[in-house]
């Protein structure tokens, strides 16, 4: 489902080499949860797959589409909420949905049927005729996830989607996105809560200075080394 | 005070863009050449103003000196000044104090309110100066060689020219923190934007009427005329504002009193500055936090309500098309600026003509009346439409104003071609709307018959889509993504200046084109022809440019 190999970006003229040699394979029905330290390359790693950065060499096909050759479709099929919540101010919920509706060309009862459940379940049915300006950032949060995922993509990708989150909300997203892996599709998150990963994660991938350092289910990344907590894990693993 | 102090480098450096400057000048190497640029252009811009403001002002001097009183030249020039400082201050002030970005971060730190207010006010008055110096120091300078005053003078000049905007500033900043603590300002912050924003208008209009009506050759006498019939209303302001009477007498007295007003002056200053920072301290908080909400309806979407807008599916083009004049039309300064082609030109512009019918465009009015001067009037309103028209920014930022929302537009499965095209379609319906209300008023105006009326609209609009699309390009190509107000995205644009410079080098195409042959009289119909197959060449090459480069242009673009 998601492809990448030899994934390499590095900025200001090759000066910070934020992401180095980058391979990942994430399955059908699998969410895959991205972990590694501040400035590891999370972000950056993810603005390239889905086409905010160009990689300066590797590969990423998403779908079955190459993000670099094929971007629409690749685009078509991906759901992305960014870190964070820049969306139109002057614009209402509602309107800001309609928006993202039309440029994704869902139909109109299919983007009637869904705003409303996503209004609905995130609790925003009251604030959507408001201009987004007056969102909290939780609201602005919710009202991006909502429009990346109103034309039901097969990929979500989600750069520390849980952050800024009420309690139930974030239980809400962690079963939609349950769910949605159940039907086949995929889910490729980072976040650095360890304990959401641990317990959601099929798969997780630990990133270091723009490498990554470890990747497997949580009982391949226990082997060899019997202290056993992700958290444990982790810090060992990002100590150098 | 230290605190005041690193409040204020970092001020400071914000304000003029420090380190943003230096990371330019240091990483970004291929850039540096914009800033020298707008600096350069901007020392042309105020070196022929303060020429054009320093004769006026000998004028006023020699009339003074006629009348024997030489220091009126000081009077007039604090009193212009320190209105100045007055008037626009209170938004500068207003912008500063209350709606700046950082104020969320300064407010928790453990910095006392002065301090904060102290700082943000010194930021605007190392700004003040900037506008402040052209004004002070040519009559300043005019009046201490015309009298031929000693070095004393000099010393008195320059601690009261760095000293005037003191009493103003704190006015305003009294004025504002009293208000505030009432009135919630903040709320309704852009309509303070809008008002701002028309006050600036309606000085320039102002200023251009009255050195319109400067005869050309006798601006000396005109200024006389002027002084001598205002005389006793500057004396009247000057008493009701007497800063300004006492920098005068300051400067024009030797002596122990020129010294006794000068230091009356400043105590004055310090007094109202211990003043306010007392006020500060005890209200500036409380104005600041008082409301910082944006007004919401909080009401609840009926069930046909909803089911009425998310039906209305539309195509990507249109969406974005409508995306553009949601943002535009409530987005204050990029309504002021965008639309002030549509609407405020035309007014200056029947202001200008109505005021003018008796005085230099008297002939031009003459001319409505001759049979074979029909066809200069159609071209006059054609050029006056395609000027306007070219003043327009909506185009040269049409990428720039989507800032830190660009993400989007990187995301969405349309292809640039497309946005480009929802862009284009947005900019062009502005300019149409422009060309069609400045073409019904130069119509009105200068009493042409409708199928003359028809063919400016046509021409206007077939020039339009050039310059649209040209301006448009330039945005596609290096847009300015990184700001913070929308302000920087419109006004601090180079893509604006660019773009104006383009339609008017279209302008200067078709004028070329057009003069010669109404001077070789060939018929009517030939100049229109040409100038619409001119304007429809340029339209199809620059819409065919706009559409090849915008893919790889937002291929380029990172976030
Ligand atoms: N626009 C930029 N210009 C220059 N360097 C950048 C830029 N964005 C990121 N970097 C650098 O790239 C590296 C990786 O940053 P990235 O944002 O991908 O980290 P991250 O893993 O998402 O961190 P965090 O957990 O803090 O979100 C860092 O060293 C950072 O300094
Ligand atoms: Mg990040």
């Amino acid at each position: 489902m998601i492809n990448i190999t030899g994934l390499s970006k590095s900025y200001n003229k090759g000066s910070v080499k934020a992401v180095d040699n980058l391979n990942m394979h994430i399955n059908h029905g699998e969410i895959f949860g991205f972990l590694g330290p501040n400035g590891a390359g999370k972000t950056t790693t993810i603005k390239m797959m889905i086409g905010l950065l160009n990689p300066d060499s590797g590969s990423i096909i998403i779908n079955g589409h190459d993000i670099q050759k094929n971007p629409l479709d690749a685009k078509r099929s991906i759901g992305y909420v960014p870190d964070n919540p820049d969306v139109y101010d002057r614009l209402t919920g509602i309107e800001y949905l309609n928006f993202m509706a039309d440029v994704y060309e869902v139909p109109a009862d299919i983007r009637k049927e869904r705003i409303k459940y996503f209004l609905d379940i995130f609790n925003l049915s009251d604030a959507a005729s408001d201009l987004i300006k007056s969102y909290s950032h939780g609201m602005k949060q919710k009202i991006v996830i909502t429009g990346a995922l109103i034309h039901d993509p097969a990929v979500w990708i989600l750069d520390e989607p849980m952050v800024g989150l009420d309690p139930k909300s974030a239980h809400l997203l962690k079963e939609l996105m349950r769910k949605h892996c159940d039907k086949g599709n995929t889910v490729f998150f980072s976040t650095h809560v360890l304990e959401v990963a641990e317990k959601l994660c099929d798969r997780i991938g630990i990133i270091h200075k723009g490498k990554l350092i470890a990747v497997g289910t949580m009982d391949e990344l226990r082997q060899g080394d019997s202290a056993g907590s992700l958290e444990n894990i982790f810090l060992e693993l990002t100590e150098k | 005070m230290k605190k005041i102090f690193t409040l204020l480098k970092i001020n400071l450096n914000l304000n003029f863009g420090i380190s943003a400057l230096k990371y330019r000048f240091t990483r970004e190497k291929k850039k540096r050449w914009e800033p020298v640029l707008v600096v350069l252009g901007i020392i042309a811009g105020v070196c022929s103003m303060t020429a054009l403001y320093s004769l006026m002002m000998l004028g006023v001097f020699n009339t003074g000196l006629a009348l024997n009183q030489p220091e009126i030249v000081l009077t007039v020039a604090f009193l212009f000044g320190q209105l100045m400082v007055l008037i626009f201050g209170i938004f500068y002030v207003m912008s500063m104090l209350f709606f700046a970005n950082d104020l969320n971060i300064l407010v928790p730190l453990p910095l006392k309110p002065y301090e904060v207010l102290g700082s943000k006010l010194a930021v605007v008055m190392v700004n003040e100066y900037m506008t402040l110096l052209p004004v002070l120091l040519p009559p300043v300078i005019i009046y201490g060689v015309g009298m031929k005053q000693h070095f004393f003078y000099w010393v008195k000049a320059i601690a009261l020219v760095l000293v005037s905007p003191v009493i103003p500033l704190i006015l305003d900043a009294i004025f504002l923190l009293v208000i505030m603590r009432f009135i919630n300002v903040r709320k309704n912050k852009d309509l303070f934007a809008i008002l701002g924003g028309i006050i600036g208008i309606l000085f320039a209009v102002g200023i251009n009427v009255i050195t319109q009506r400067m005869p050309k050759g006798n601006e000396e006498e005109f200024i006389r005329n002027l002084l001598l019939g205002n005389i006793e209303l500057i004396e009247l302001i000057g008493s009701k504002f007497p800063p300004s009477i006492w920098v005068t007498r300051a400067l024009s007295q030797a002596g122990i009193s020129g010294v006794l007003y000068l230091l009356l002056f400043i105590a004055v200053s310090a007094f109202m500055f211990v003043v306010l920072m007392w006020l500060a301290n005890r209200i500036f908080y409380k104005g600041l936090l008082a409301g910082q909400e944006v007004s919401r309806k909080r009401k609840k979407l009926t069930t046909n309500e909803a089911d009425r807008q998310f039906s209305r599916v539309t195509s990507p083009v249109v969406t974005i098309f409508w995306r553009e004049w949601k943002i535009i039309v409530r987005t204050p300064i990029y309504l002021l600026n965008g639309l002030s082609g549509i609407i405020v030109a035309p007014m200056i512009i029947v202001v200008m003509l109505v005021s003018q019918k008796s005085g230099d465009m008297k002939e031009l009015f003459e001319l409505i009346n001759q049979p074979g001067a029909q066809m200069v009037l159609t071209l006059i309103a054609i050029g006056v439409v395609l000027f306007t028209a070219g003043m327009n920014l909506v185009a040269s930022t049409a990428v720039s104003r989507e800032g830190r929302t660009f993400w989007i537009s990187k995301i969405i499965p349309v292809s640039p071609k497309q946005q480009v095209m929802g862009k284009f379609l947005n900019s062009f319906s502005v300019a149409l709307l422009g060309v069609i209300i400045m073409s019904v008023v130069m119509a009105i105006l200068l009493e042409l018959p409708v199928i003359r009326f028809i063919v400016i609209v046509v021409i206007g609009a077939a020039c339009s889509v050039a310059t649209t699309a040209l301006n448009l390009l330039i945005d596609v190509l290096r847009p300015k993504l990184v700001w913070n107000n929308p302000q920087e995205a419109m006004k601090q644009n180079m893509n604006g200046l660019l773009g104006m410079l383009i339609s008017f080098a279209i302008m200067a195409i078709l004028t070329a084109a057009a003069v010669p042959m109404a001077v070789a009289k060939l018929p009517e119909w030939i100049i229109y022809g040409t100038v619409l197959l001119i304007c429809v060449a340029l339209s199809v090459l620059s819409l065919l440019g706009l559409f090849a480069v915008a893919e790889k242009s937002y291929h380029k673009l990172e976030m």
